[in-house]
């Protein structure tokens, strides 16, 4: 599930819709950078110029009230993301579909009902698939989104012991620490057989089986590497480079030719195995003429 | 443990039906999770992993029983290779397999107080034991415990890479095993030498006169070797 991310990030990336906001050139808008300096520490100003949103002005999204100082804007009168990122931008990014996901997910549901999509996604920072190197960082990114609540804590000290605990519950899996370390928590906390990512279910309906990612046809293999696979192995050649270099997974780290290479073997040594023994059978009589 | 003068004693025995065992389970739970499916898996992938892990554990253990019964109990003189066993032992081995079986020609290296091996056979222990086994262990430990494995190792994935020569390591044994056995029912009848394994020693002496040729005989006092009249071969 955690591939759809990846593959929200990708595609945005890509369709992203820029706002018409976009076209407020710097002059008419406030000097913000002139508090907000790099070393600000609400906000990172290198960070945000990384991110999908860096060429926006602030008050793109920073409209009434950010003008003056003190603002006297809050944030529950800041437009909402589906004010601009609305509709179906592509078969797979149907913001329509993401908004219900987010209804119906144990955050809304459970927690806060005006879960918006910043509990999560942050405007300052965020970054599309696209422009991330690899999938470590991508994962890095999407369960970033999670441990901020889930293993949060105010200095590295306790958010490690917070991780430890997340760790302790999720003992059911097998090297439960490499499994949060390396995978996506959407990948087991969102809907099987859906594309969606956030559809948070409850703890209870938790994905339990591990066959889903341990499995030719990974619910890992074919999502997560769906985007970034075609450009590694048009970089690498024939090995599944994206696979073997990404992750390792019993059952899905597979190269169909080394199988069926090791498939022939077998046949072959079995075959050579059973004429052996016929010839003897059918050399029996020979032997006792002899 | 009393050092026993048979080619067969109790500890090579258990070691080799233990070691067979779990090599078993090893394969089958091995080849069902490399080849695994969303459910419904045969077995389940994790009670697979949790069976696969354990018999892993044990086989490391009986692979040490193995190791002390070859430096301490004198197993070891089997695996002597001598420069006769490369050639032309390997050669003269082969085509026995090859066309003598088939025509009822005598053993060219019949069992012996001294040697319990044909040529062919100290080459594929050797190799299965002493080179095969250990890496098919050490992967299989690093596997169990991923978190000790170097990030990247030649250029690929530690851990990727650790697998795949696990898994094929593990296929090459594999088949080892199957021609193992297969050649293990060409005793003097397909029976007979599963029976020596079991219990040490042939109970049927009517084998003798199939195996005991007089040109063997006349081998084997050339040689200077005493024959052992259980057998004609063993894989």
């Amino acid at each position: 599930m955690r591939a759809v991310s990846t593959i929200i990030l990708f595609l945005a990336s890509t369709t992203w819709i820029v706002p018409a906001v976009k076209a407020q050139t710097s002059e008419k808008s406030p000097p913000c950078k002139e508090c907000h300096q790099p070393r600000d520490t609400t906000i990172d100003l290198t960070l945000f110029a990384r991110s999908v949103h860096g060429d926006l002005d602030c008050t793109s999204c920073h409209t009434d009230g950010f003008d003056k100082f003190p603002h006297t804007s809050t944030r529950a009168a800041m437009p909402d993301c589906r004010d601009c990122h609305t509709g179906s931008v592509s078969p797979t990014i149907d913001f329509d579909k993401i908004t219900e996901g987010v209804k119906a997910s144990v955050h809304a549901q459970l927690v806060d009902p005006a879960f918006r999509c910043t509990n999560c996604h942050s405007p300052h920072y965020f970054i599309p698939g696209s422009r991330m190197t690899n999938v470590s960082e991508a994962l890095h990114a999407a369960n970033k989104s999670c441990l901020g609540c889930h293993a949060a804590g105010e200095s590295t000290t306790t958010e490690d012991l917070a991780f430890g605990n997340l760790v302790e519950k999720h003992r059911l899996l097998f090297h439960a620490e490499l499994h949060l370390q390396r995978n996506a928590c959407v990948a087991c906390h969102t809907p099987r057989g859906e594309q969606t990512v956030h559809l948070i279910l409850p703890k209870s309906e938790a994905l339990k089986d591990c066959s889903a990612c341990h499995a030719k046809n990974s619910l890992l293999a074919t999502k997560i590497y769906l985007l970034l696979a075609p450009k590694q192995h048009a970089e690498h050649g024939w090995v599944n480079v994206i696979v073997f270099n990404n992750a390792y997974l019993t059952g899905a780290t597979r190269n169909r030719w080394l199988d069926w290479g090791a498939l022939a073997l077998a046949v072959l040594v079995l075959l050579g195995v059973t004429a052996h023994g016929i010839g003897r059978l059918a050399f029996a009589s020979f032997r006792r003429r002899s | 443990m009393k050092h026993e003068s048979s080619p067969y004693p109790l500890w090579l025995r258990i070691w080799h039906w233990g070691n067979a065992f779990l090599f078993v389970t090893l394969l089958i739970t091995g080849l069902d999770l490399h080849i695994s499916r969303p459910s419904p898996s045969p077995l389940g992938f994790r009670t697979g992993v949790l069976i696969h892990n354990t018999a892993g554990i044990l086989l490391t253990l009986f692979y040490c029983l193995f190791l002390y019964g070859n430096l301490r109990l004198g197993n070891w003189r089997y695996y002597r290779v001598l420069a006769e066993d490369i050639a032309p032992g390997l050669f003269r081995q082969a085509g026995y397999y090859l066309w003598g079986i088939f025509l009822g020609s005598p053993h060219p290296y019949p069992e012996s107080e001294n040697r319990k091996f044909n040529p062919l056979q100290k080459f594929f222990y050797l190799v299965v034991m002493y080179l095969l086994f250990p890496v098919l262990t050490v992967t299989g430990w690093s596997l169990l415990l991923p978190g000790q494995l170097p990030a990247v190792m030649f250029g690929m994935r530690g851990i990727g890479l650790s697998d795949l020569v696990h898994t094929y390591t593990g296929l090459s044994v594999s088949l080892f095993m199957v021609v193992h056995v297969y050649l293990g029912t060409t005793g003097t009848t397909p029976g007979a030498l599963f029976r020596l394994m079991w219990s040490g020693h042939d109970n049927e002496p009517e084998s003798i006169s199939t195996v005991r040729t007089p040109s063997l005989e006349l081998q084997s006092k050339v040689q200077g070797e005493v024959p052992i009249a259980h057998s004609k071969d063993r894989t």
